[in-house]
């Protein structure tokens, strides 16, 4: 279960019973992924809205991504 | 025999029930019963939680068991919680006496039993303001007692020392009225209350005295909108400071301080994600700490009161 709370959102894992929370860059690329974007188009989309290199982009969202799909909030197609 | 009723929404099945029950919900949505005192023996149920207090003291045990859950309070008391929390039967451990029972029953186990019904509760006072409610919320020992008393006994009224039991309907979220007493350590009483004042019987396993309300302690017996919910600081600092949090903050502390019997039960976690978040969503979270003087707290009142007025 997912709900924004402002910038920010929180992810509830019904399985596990945790709580994850999402900063407002999180908070951004969790929707892209929601939306169906492939990790490259979030980097794309990413890169329009933040000031930063590309490498970090790549860094970021594949660091967030990585740990959603450990945690089992994601699932990779 | 008549079963009082509880505006919380609970009824007792004990002849001699305890005082001060106010009947309003017609329908209880969960029934005490009191068994007869037994001896605490090891359950033979998978342990699903240990329940500490802050400084992680050792406070409560709640077991899964095949038709429900086991609360152990040790040395004084289980309580059996049936699986839909419809029902709570008590067994006292020896000489432990009924205050005891309905107090541990009224202020830890209903709330979790509650919690399980869809019900939001939090560790937390309140009190109402210009006719709302405003809650205080923190772990023990942060002054949530004592600033609801300070406000009862300086012209306003308290609804709730321990448990918030929160409702929304109609896009109106409310408190309602809690347990018409608030207990004190023996400095707040001092700071607040002239003797001789309303006293509950005192408990066994406390030494704080439990003031039921009269002349001196105003109560309000009837729900309020939640305007403000102040979660309480340390008190390392040297003036009251009010600032408003951030919703995902808010929404952690809210979880910190709900009660939740099951949080492996899907259902009733989604409902109690689902209410949290709706809290947090609210603009009425703020941080409040202030130095724990008690000749600080007129100053600490204005300043809650000012907060509220700042609501649009």
């Amino acid at each position: 279960m997912v709900r924004q709370l402002g910038e920010e959102t929180v992810i509830l894992d019904l399985a596990s019973g945790t709580y994850f929370g999402l900063d407002p860059v999180g908070t951004s690329i969790w929707q892209l992924m929601e939306s169906g974007k492939t990790l490259r188009e979030v980097c794309d989309s990413m890169m329009k809205d933040y000031e930063v290199s590309r490498e970090d982009i790549e860094r970021d969202v594949l660091t967030l991504a990585t740990n959603l799909r450990e945690r089992g909030l994601i699932e990779t197609a | 025999m008549p079963c009082p009723r509880h505006s919380q929404g609970f009824s007792f099945n004990r002849s001699s029930a305890p005082t001060a029950l106010k009947s309003a919900d017609p329908t209880p949505h969960v029934q005490f019963r009191l068994g007869e005192a037994r001896r605490q023996v090891a359950p033979r149920a998978p342990l699903l939680r240990d329940w500490t207090l802050a400084g992680n003291m050792p406070w409560a045990q709640i077991y899964r068991t095949h038709d429900g859950y086991l609360l152990r309070f040790a040395d004084l008391a289980d309580f059996e919680i049936s699986c839909d929390a419809g029902v709570v039967q008590s067994w006292p451990a020896p000489g432990v006496p009924f205050v005891d029972i309905e107090h541990l029953f009224l202020n830890q186990v209903l709330p979790l039993a509650l919690s399980k019904r869809g019900r939001l509760v939090f560790h937390a006072s309140a009190v109402e303001i210009d006719g709302v409610a405003v809650a205080f919320m923190a772990e023990s020992g942060r002054g949530k007692s004592t600033l609801a008393a300070s406000f009862a006994t300086s012209g306003s009224r308290f609804l709730t020392d321990n448990g918030l039991f929160v409702e929304t309907a109609h896009g109106e979220t409310t408190v309602l009225p809690g347990h018409p007493s608030i207990r004190l350590w023996a400095d707040s009483e001092g700071a607040l209350v002239q003797a001789p004042a309303r006293k509950a019987p005192p408990l066994g396993f406390s030494s704080k005295s439990r003031f039921l309300t009269g002349d001196q302690i105003a109560y309000c017996d009837t729900p309020r909108r939640l305007e403000r919910i102040l979660f309480l600081g340390a008190g390392e600092i040297n003036a009251v400071t009010i600032e408003e949090v951030p919703r995902a903050v808010a929404f952690v502390e809210l979880a910190r301080h709900s009660f939740l019997l099951d949080a492996k039960a899907p259902e009733v976690l989604a409902s109690h994600f689902d209410g949290i978040s709706r809290l947090a969503r609210l603009p009425i979270c703020f941080r409040l700490d202030f130095p724990r003087r008690f000749e600080e707290l007129p100053a600490v009142r204005e300043a809650i009161v000012a907060c509220l007025a700042s609501r649009s």
